[in-house]
């Protein structure tokens, strides 16, 4: 098959000139994951200030505004988006650099905390190649804050900022551990005083219950799209030039293995990206979207449904229910197939026509198609029998 | 194919240098590719032929062949297997994984069961790949390789640095001969024991009650273990029946316990730097795949693998599936759900997929090959009779 | 159906929609619209707005997940991470009470979604829905001298699942609203009513749409054009009311797009679904006012000359009845022609 253009014509429409405040849902199954779209939705917004896109033209969109992008990934790691993203010519390093794109870690400190080595001769014993090289000034502190001893960097030329906290007292000992930040490289990033650096990757962290957990999670996102924005405090009420899409990818892991146990529920999630949703100017956010998440609570009669698939139904229903657009990715409906990787349905969310301005609504057309992604990552989208 | 591109860094890494290359693959690019291959030279770990990820076996050759083109379980990532019913199908795929990492040098660590399951792991038989093609000469091919990788135990690394591994950039070797290539995976025997200088080595994570979360626990020892072994080793992670109520305690099958734990887990594996594979397996009848849990195990994995065992090996079953009479009828169905990497990119394009596969466990291996419809069952008389009777008649008849 | 009831039903009921959606006369302090994917509310929940605004209500929107106050609101109350307490604080708030001489004597509450709230864990045990709505209708602040009537729509996600009850013997969140409401809105899409309604037709089985596919990785089944009919939009509205009398009142209307009429259009654009060309296409005939017989599609009735032709004619059993002998009557008399085949063996003359 022929080289495939980073954005599908097809699809175009749907990822690009992303109306203001406005959540897409993309719902994926475990046999059609989505990480192909969400990264589609990176290429549109970093790709299109830089080249400005021509040739793919689509459409009237961006308004000349500079767009920036914060991922959130709580099942992915740096490593994976920063491979993949490659594979489509964004170069997530050097656009965090040029603090275009920010990465925001929800996998690797999640619910077990930084690493904390139990021999003390961390430096050498911890992880093997990535500690060994890091330059003395980056040791982990001797508190075992949450300054990550593998300093991840995600550069190529130059080592940007280390992994360091916001400003924000986001935990305890963070405050207390003001990220010794020597620049490793000359060509460190010339702006923003080393002591309110928010790193390229942030590292959530989850602790304690219900809605102040959540809270102090959206505090450190918070901090990271303040950052980008350039503003010390995250108060971004108003746009200005720049326009940040928030991507959150599967925040539903949080609310599964949470639960009503941690005294987090659908509206607390709900709420949460609510929250999220107030500092930037458009959501993206997958969710998983399977039959036994999904069904399971409404199916009377079967069986009674367990918290877990009652929040779970709660959180995506509700959360559609909440979109402007809805991408859908399911498995061929026929079973697998050699030359289609699944079936995308575009639908128009519960929050789709809210505003009566017209082109806030986008000319967003339902449709149904399918997608192939090739091995070198290309993607076709396609209509049945074409 | 994007091949070539992603091993140039790996061309230049010997295990002398291990270190400093993989502090160059660091400054330059720290994809999982490039820096956790720079060591190329461990044992039981190649580049994937698909996209060149250091890969290593599960100790089950087919099993290797049907993960997505990459010929094994590319390092970091989790593979679930579960199983329907009573039967321990995934228990034997899961002692062939602990034994492959026993025979490789790997660290092999052992969630939630008693010594007693390290010492019950099969027996070495030889390069699985000698198996397949040399099997009159298994005999004197099993001394050579027992011998050689007794002395693999010993020097560990170093001396299967010297060797290249399968691959196209192999470098010559001293006397190029095939035999000295190190195996990347091995068959065994169920009915022999494993005996190997490292089993000693294994590492039992018992599940002791304690303040903690017992997941908390798990997790803690796991990552110490990891944290505190040298640098380049390469981990197996293997959980026997997680959730298991006889091994585990009611409360760790409540989402807020056992999901993070996952989480965390693949958090572990994805580190850079620590090189670690995990096989998880789960009984389905105790927790069905539709239920919103079982569904978040299997979201969390990067690999997933249903076992459906036929009910009975009752002689009719036994000998429908069977292309050819003296080929072993199948035991069962094998689904794949999810494949690692493939599917994390968005699925399709894998040959595979698609594919029903039906699986056999016998002796010495536990084998996955496409499942074929056997002929309705009311054909069958007819068919046997010509198979045996009918075939000299119809050449007779063409006379 | 009787023609003067069609007749009857269309203006009463157009009247009682009118009624019931402009706010007039307070016909019904609660109304509850239930939603889904398939068929959200915002065109209804936007006409409420449209309306309120013609006749000058002051409107209050309860966000509990909208971010953006919609056009035409008054007064935006985020509901987001707020008590009950909190919310109807801010609610009764909202309303400008020192301006008594203004003319607006009538409020809208509008919340946007009441499931977040039924499932939040915030809510104690001892919250009642009852008791929290009820408080927006009758504010407990001080018995002011210009009572204010004020409306509550609430809407609710139908596919939503609810969360498990405290007990399994109390009511769920549903019927308690609904046994509440004095007005029950249920939403559907006009192109699903359509769809389904030509499976009917047809005797087959009414299709199904988004979460009642039971796919998976399906949420919402909604495609713009399933039908191919640029005119097949618009909300369908089943029309559950209780008059203070008690008597109820079921109707089904269809609410066309907001981009068929100006926003300051005054009259009525609701119709009778059964009104509707593409429901009921109007070839049908026309059910002739006054008409004694009963209705059918053939034709009963025979002229003049028809009826004297039916009794011209003569059939066999006079012949019988005229007992040319024993054993004679009854007989079929039948000359061959020359298409028959005669059997010998069967047939007999």
């Amino acid at each position: 098959m022929p080289t495939q253009p980073p954005l599908p014509p097809l699809l175009a429409p749907y990822v690009s000139s992303l109306p203001p405040s406005s959540l897409i849902v993309l719902s994926t199954v475990l046999g059609a994951q989505g990480n192909w779209l969400t990264l589609r939705y990176l290429y549109a917004a970093l790709n299109a200030l830089s080249t400005s896109d021509a040739a793919l033209s689509f459409g009237e969109g961006h308004n000349g505004k500079k767009q920036k992008v914060v991922l959130v990934s709580f099942l992915r790691g740096w490593e994976f988006w920063r491979a993949e993203a490659k594979r489509l010519g964004l170069d997530l390093a050097r656009l965090t650099d040029k603090r275009q794109f920010a990465f925001v870690d929800g996998l690797s400190e999640l619910f077990a905390g930084p690493r904390t080595t139990p021999t003390p001769t961390t430096p050498t014993t911890t992880n093997t190649t990535t500690t060994q090289t890091t330059p003395p000034s980056l040791a982990p502190s001797p508190r075992g804050g949450p300054v990550p001893q593998r300093t991840v960097l995600p550069n190529r030329s130059a080592p940007g900022p280390i992994p360091a906290r916001g400003p924000q007292p986001a935990r305890g000992p963070a405050v207390a551990a003001p990220a010794p930040l020597a620049p490793v490289a000359p060509s460190a990033p010339p702006a923003a005083p080393a002591s309110r650096e928010v790193g390229p990757v942030k590292r959530l962290h989850l602790s304690g219950k219900g809605p102040a957990a959540l809270d102090r999670l959206e505090k450190d996102i918070a901090a990271v799209v303040g950052h980008l924005n350039g503003r010390a405090t995250a108060s971004a009420e108003e746009e200005d030039d720049s326009e940040v899409l928030l991507v959150l990818d599967q925040p539903d892991l949080l609310l599964a293995a949470t639960g009503p146990g941690k005294e987090i529920g659908a509206t607390e999630m709900t709420e949460w990206v609510m929250g999220l949703q107030q500092y930037v100017h458009a959501t993206v956010m997958t969710l998983a979207a399977d039959l036994p998440l999904i069904h399971n609570a409404s199916a009377a009669g079967h069986q009674m449904p367990t918290p877990l698939e009652t929040e779970h139904a709660a959180f995506a229903i509700g959360s559609a229910h909440r979109a402007h657009l809805v991408m859908q990715l399911r498995d061929l409906d026929t079973g697998a197939a050699r030359d289609v990787s699944g079936v995308l349905r575009v639908s128009k969310g519960g929050a789709w026509g809210q505003s009566d301005n017209t082109d806030a609504n986008g000319n967003w057309e339902e449709k149904e198609a399918l997608y192939f992604v090739q091995r070198d990552g290309g993607v076709s989208v396609f209509r049945r029998g074409e | 194919m994007s091949f070539r591109k992603r091993n140039i860094g790996l061309s230049t890494g010997g295990d002398r240098t291990a270190s400093v290359n993989a502090s160059a693959g660091l400054q330059q690019a720290t994809s999982p590719a490039a820096a956790a291959a720079a060591p190329e030279s461990t044992p039981g770990v190649r580049p994937s032929p698909d996209d060149g990820r250091p890969t290593t076996s599960t100790g089950t050759p087919s099993l290797d062949n049907i993960l997505a083109g990459h010929g094994g379980l590319p390092i970091g990532k989790t593979l679930l297997v579960e199983e329907n019913g009573t039967t321990d199908f995934a228990g034997a795929l899961l002692r062939y994984y602990a034994a492959e990492g026993v025979v490789q040098d790997h660290r092999v660590h052992v969630v939630g069961m008693p010594e007693q399951w390290g010492r019950s792991l099969p027996g070495l038989i030889g390069p699985a790949d000698a198996v397949d093609d040399k099997q009159d000469k298994r005999k004197g091919e099993r001394m050579k390789i027992a011998w050689r990788y007794e002395r693999l135990g010993e020097f560990g690394a170093g001396i299967a640095g010297s060797r290249a591994t399968s691959g196209d950039q192999s470098q010559p070797t001293a006397d190029g001969s095939p035999d000295k290539r190190p195996a990347f995976c091995h068959a065994f025997d169920l009915t022999k024991r494993l005996t190997h200088p490292s089993i000693t080595n294994l590492n039992y994570i018992p599940l002791t009650p304690s303040n903690e979360p017992l997941f908390t626990t798990i997790h803690k020892r796991l990552d110490a273990a990891i944290a505190s072994s040298p640098p380049n080793t390469v981990h197996r992670i293997v959980i026997p029946s997680l959730l298991n109520p006889t091994i585990y305690p009611f409360e760790s099958s409540q989402p807020d316990s056992v999901l993070p734990f996952l989480h965390s887990l693949r958090a572990l594996l994805n580190t850079p730097g620590v090189r670690a594979t995990a096989m998880i397996t789960i009984p389905l009848s105790l927790f069905p795949r539709a239920s919103g849990l079982v569904r978040w195990m299997e979201l969390i994995s990067d690999g997933v693998i249903e076992l459906c065992p036929f009910p009975h090996s009752a002689d009719a079953l036994a000998t429908s599936g069977a292309a050819t009479s003296h080929e072993e009828p199948p035991q069962g169905m094998l689904k794949t759900h999810r494949l690692p990497v493939l599917h994390e990119r968005g699925g399709g394009s894998d040959q595979n997929v698609g594919q029903d596969w039906a699986f056999t466990l016998s002796r010495r291996r536990f084998e996955i090959k496409p499942f074929s419809l056997p002929p309705a069952e009311g054909d069958k008389e007819g068919q046997d009779g010509a198979v045996s009777g009918n075939m000299p008649k119809k050449a007779d008849l063409e006379f | 159906m009787a023609p003067t009831n069609t007749s009857h039903r269309q203006t009463h009921n157009l009247l009682l929609i009118s009624k019931l959606l402009s706010l007039r006369d307070t016909a019904s302090p609660l109304a509850l619209v239930l939603d889904s994917l398939e068929q959200p509310a915002t065109p209804l929940i936007k006409e409420y707005i449209r309306r309120a605004k013609l006749s000058k209500v002051h409107i209050t929107f309860v966000a509990f997940e909208t971010l953006r106050p919609l056009e035409g609101v008054d007064a935006f109350v985020a509901a987001r991470k707020k008590s009950p307490l909190e919310i109807i604080k801010a609610v009764n708030a909202a309303y400008p009470n020192v301006s008594t001489s203004g003319p607006s004597r009538r409020r809208l509450i509008l919340i946007d979604a009441i499931n977040p709230l039924l499932h939040a864990r915030r809510t104690d045990a001892h919250f009642n829905v009852s008791s929290f709505l009820s408080s927006f209708l009758m504010p407990q602040g001080p018995p002011t001298v210009s009572k204010v009537e004020a409306s509550l729509v609430v809407t609710f996600h139908q596919d939503v699942p609810s969360p498990p009850l405290p007990s399994p013997y109390t009511p769920s969140p549903l019927s308690m609203l609904t046994y509440l409401a004095t007005t029950i809105i249920r939403l559907h899409s006009f192109s699903h009513i359509l769809a389904q309604k030509a499976a009917r037709d047809r005797s087959l089985v009414p299709p199904v749409f988004g979460l009642e596919e039971e796919l998976d990785g399906v949420l919402l089944g909604r495609l713009d054009k399933p039908i191919g009919n640029e005119s097949a939009q618009g909300v369908v509205l089943e029309l559950e009311h209780r008059r203070k009398s008690g008597r109820g009142v079921l109707e089904w209307y269809i609410l066309p797009p907001a981009s068929r009429y100006p926003p300051q259009y005054a009259k009525e654009i609701v119709t009778l679904l059964d009104d509707h060309p593409l429901y009921r296409p109007p070839e049908e005939p026309d059910f002739g006012a006054g008409e004694e017989e009963p209705e059918s599609t053939f034709e009963l009735r025979l002229t003049d000359r028809q009826r004297r032709d039916r009794e011209g004619v003569v059939l066999p059993y006079f012949d019988a009845q005229q007992g040319d002998g024993p054993g004679e009557g009854g007989r079929i008399l039948y000359d061959m022609g020359e298409e028959d085949d005669f059997d010998e063996e069967e047939d007999e003359i």
